[in-house]
């Protein structure tokens, strides 16, 4: 009896032992079945999180730069700046940005900020939201570069030069306007996705709060076509700028218009000048080319721009503040341009680079003819901002990698000799013969 | 003692690096191939250690430049602006041809046209013959696939079969060649294009001809190696010359018999 009980109980127990067993596999089971559900929760909750992060993009650069001029107190306003006085050669930073991109599918907003030794300032501030069902239309609103012509929106990271062409920091200073603007292009793989128009309204005040009622136009019709095997590609624009200068007084010059009357340029005086606009009108056009070859590849790029710019007696870029104006207005015909070539020595990290860029500031007058006072002892109106000045750049980059860049780059800039002796222009100048304002620029440039 | 410690320690380290950690990215149709391939090379080299992703040759390109990949696979060639911003990063790279590919027109098997020339090709991927009856079939309504845009075989069949000409935008695009072979398998009065190691018999290829309808030839390896099958093209492997010696032992497995015996049973064709 007591066998039976003693193997009755072993029973007992191992059928207890396998219960529990199974009962404590069937419970680690489920367990793990949770644990891994759980894990799939924060796997999944991670992912969503990775994705949102992934859609604020933030990338920078920065360019310091050692540069030399020809002389002390060089005036070099087209070069990063014009130097002191007492100075012939300096270090700068001549951008430090900060860009912060937030891209959704069809929306995105862009932040950027401009940090040097100069002080902080805004440079982007935008938001585009493209059209989600064609994928056609794409409207921006904010701080934005402004569309026209090709060097205003190529990014100067990548640019070969230190410096955009002086028409373009003449008549666009900043590059960045206000406004709001459309650009239609076809989604890639449509029938006309080579052709981009951009078109807006812009204060027509650079960055600055709009000071009056006047808004301007600025449209860019753009193609760019590579041949089958891209070998070569080749692009061209054309752009127009139809806009309003505020005139803060009744005097309105047109310098180099007449010469030799009883007030020459002075074109009207009349009292409803005051508060109205004069005209700001710019018609460019640009090309771009570009072709591979065994020694490397190829780039020639090309613009062209004139117009009708008003300014002031002593500068000729455009003005941009957030007050009205109380100068009088000086309207001259503008024109400038540029031309690159840019060759890739095989497949190496060097590039050579060779630019010539003009600006005319007053097509109506030339050389000689650029007196302060004409025959008969009157004021011409004709001044410093009547010069043109043609730059030949000669530069050679070298990249690193895909973050440092070195540029060496040699401005030789030449002015037209005028018939003024002296001009002031916060120092004496005699641009009766070529200024001393040739700069050699080494920059090395640092992007994230 | 110490120069036993010391020999281990470079022994370690020798084996460190030679043991290779390759990341592969880019086209979906050279994705099997380089899979297969991988998975060979890992068998008989222990301490290597290959990732493969597709994504397309678009991409593999972009991470190239972007240095998240080692090797980009791509079905064509790299375009200039590409070429433009690896020189402004700074990369010199290289460019391997390690196979040939063809590319299969394909339709629903329930389809009863067999054969169609380059020019009607042309004219249902762009969108101007629009129903199989006009070019013998059913009177079905066609349904397009074609790969995204961003697909080096979405821009070689632009290229070489729609002579430049753009798909009709009612053409469906597919994020991958796997999901067009699915889609035609189930769509009737659907075709598509893929490459050829993606042929299964859920789908149906067509004949094709570039003369003009004198002579349509079937895509299979041998007509592709012969070149009598005119859709082929070859198969781009593209790495940095700064990485030369790590990626070249695989490159060098894919180029030598053995690895162009892998090369012609995962579909494509050898090099000879």
């Amino acid at each position: 009896m007591k066998k039976i009980n003693i193997y009755a109980l072993l029973t007992f127990l191992a059928f207890f032992s396998l219960v529990s067993r199974s009962n404590a596999q069937q419970t680690t089971n489920d367990s793990l079945v949770q644990t891994i559900q759980l894990l799939e929760v924060d796997h999944d909750n991670t992912k969503t999180d990775i994705e949102l992060i992934k859609r604020l993009k933030i990338s920078g650069y920065i360019q310091a730069q050692w540069q030399m001029a020809d002389t002390a107190g060089a005036v070099t306003p087209y070069s990063g700046g014009a130097f002191p006085i007492a100075t012939d050669n300096r270090f700068s930073v001549r951008r430090g940005r900060v860009k912060f991109a937030y891209e959704n599918e069809f929306s995105n907003f862009v932040l950027q900020i401009d940090a040097t030794e100069k002080g902080v300032s805004l440079k982007d501030a935008y938001i585009a939201v493209k059209d989600p069902w064609a994928q056609f239309v794409t409207l921006t609103a904010g701080v934005f570069n402004r569309p026209f012509g090709y060097e205003i929106t190529y990014s100067s990271t990548v640019r070969e030069s230190p410096e955009r062409a002086r028409i373009f920091q003449n008549l666009f200073p900043g590059e960045r306007d206000l406004g709001a603007m459309i650009t239609l292009q076809q989604k890639k793989g449509s029938r006309f996705d080579w052709i981009k128009l951009d078109a807006g309204v812009f204060n027509g005040n650079g960055i600055n709060p709009e000071s009056d009622t006047k808004k301007d136009f600025i449209g860019h019709l753009y193609f760019t076509k590579a041949n089958k095997s891209e070998t070569f590609k080749f692009g061209g624009g054309i752009s127009y700028y139809n806009g309003g200068v505020f005139q803060g007084t009744k005097f309105v010059y047109t310098p180099g218009e007449v010469l030799d009357v009883t007030q020459p340029g002075l074109i009207d005086s009349t009292a409803s000048n005051k508060n109205s606009f004069a005209k700001r009108e710019y018609i460019g056009f640009d090309a771009q080319f570009s072709v591979q070859s065994p020694i490397g590849i190829t780039s020639v790029r090309a613009e062209y721009i004139q117009g009708q710019q008003p300014a002031a007696k002593s500068v000729n870029a455009s003005i941009s503040t957030g007050t009205l104006s109380n100068y009088d207005t000086y309207i001259r015909k503008v024109s400038g341009g540029y031309v690159y070539l840019i060759q890739g020595i095989g497949q190496t990290k060097n590039q050579l680079v060779l630019k010539y860029d003009w600006l005319d500031p007053n097509t109506k007058v030339s050389g000689a003819d650029i007196v302060s006072k004409s025959s008969a002892g009157k004021s011409t109106g004709l001044g410093v901002a009547d010069i043109k000045f043609t730059t030949i750049g000669i530069g050679w980059n070298y990249r690193f990698n895909s973050q440092v860049k070195l540029m060496a780059y040699y401005e030789i800039v030449k002015n037209e000799s005028t018939g003024l002796s002296t001009v002031g222009l916060n120092r004496t100048l005699d641009t009766s013969k070529d200024l001393k304002d040739n700069v050699f620029t080494l920059r090395v440039q640092y992007k994230f | 003692m110490k120069k036993l410690i010391l020999l281990l320690l470079v022994l370690v380290a020798v084996n460190q690096l030679n043991a290779q950690k390759l990341k592969i990215k880019g086209s979906d149709t050279v994705l099997p191939l380089t899979q297969k391939e991988a998975e060979e090379y890992m068998k008989k080299n222990a301490g290597a250690s290959l990732m493969v992703t597709g994504g397309g040759s678009g991409v593999g390109i972009a991470a190239l430049l972007n240095g998240t990949t080692d090797i980009a696979q791509s079905s064509r060639r790299l375009k200039l602006d590409e070429k433009i911003k690896l020189q402004d990063a700074g990369k010199a790279f290289k460019e391997t041809i390690i196979a040939y590919d063809a590319l299969a027109v394909i339709v629903n098997p329930s389809n009863k046209v067999t054969q169609l020339t380059r020019e009607q090709l042309e004219s249902i991927f762009t969108g101007k013959i629009t129903n199989w009856k006009e070019v013998g079939g059913d009177d079905q309504k066609m349904v397009v696939y074609s790969r995204e845009t961003s697909s080096g075989t979405y821009e070689f069949f632009k290229e070489h079969v729609l002579k430049g000409k753009n798909f009709a935008s009612s053409a469906l695009l597919m994020p991958a060649t796997g999901a067009i072979v699915q889609s035609v398998s189930q769509t009737k009065g659907s075709i598509g294009y893929v490459g050829l190691a993606y042929l299964e018999k859920e789908v149906k290829p067509l004949k094709v001809s570039f003369d003009k309808g004198k002579t349509f030839v079937s895509p299979t390896v041998e007509t592709a190696k012969s070149k009598t099958y005119p859709i082929t093209r070859p198969l781009f492997y593209y790495y940095l010359v700064s990485i030369e010696k790590t990626v070249s032992p695989f490159i060098n497995y894919i180029l030598s018999p053995v690895g162009q015996v892998l090369v012609l049973k995962s579909g494509y064709v050898p090099l000879k």
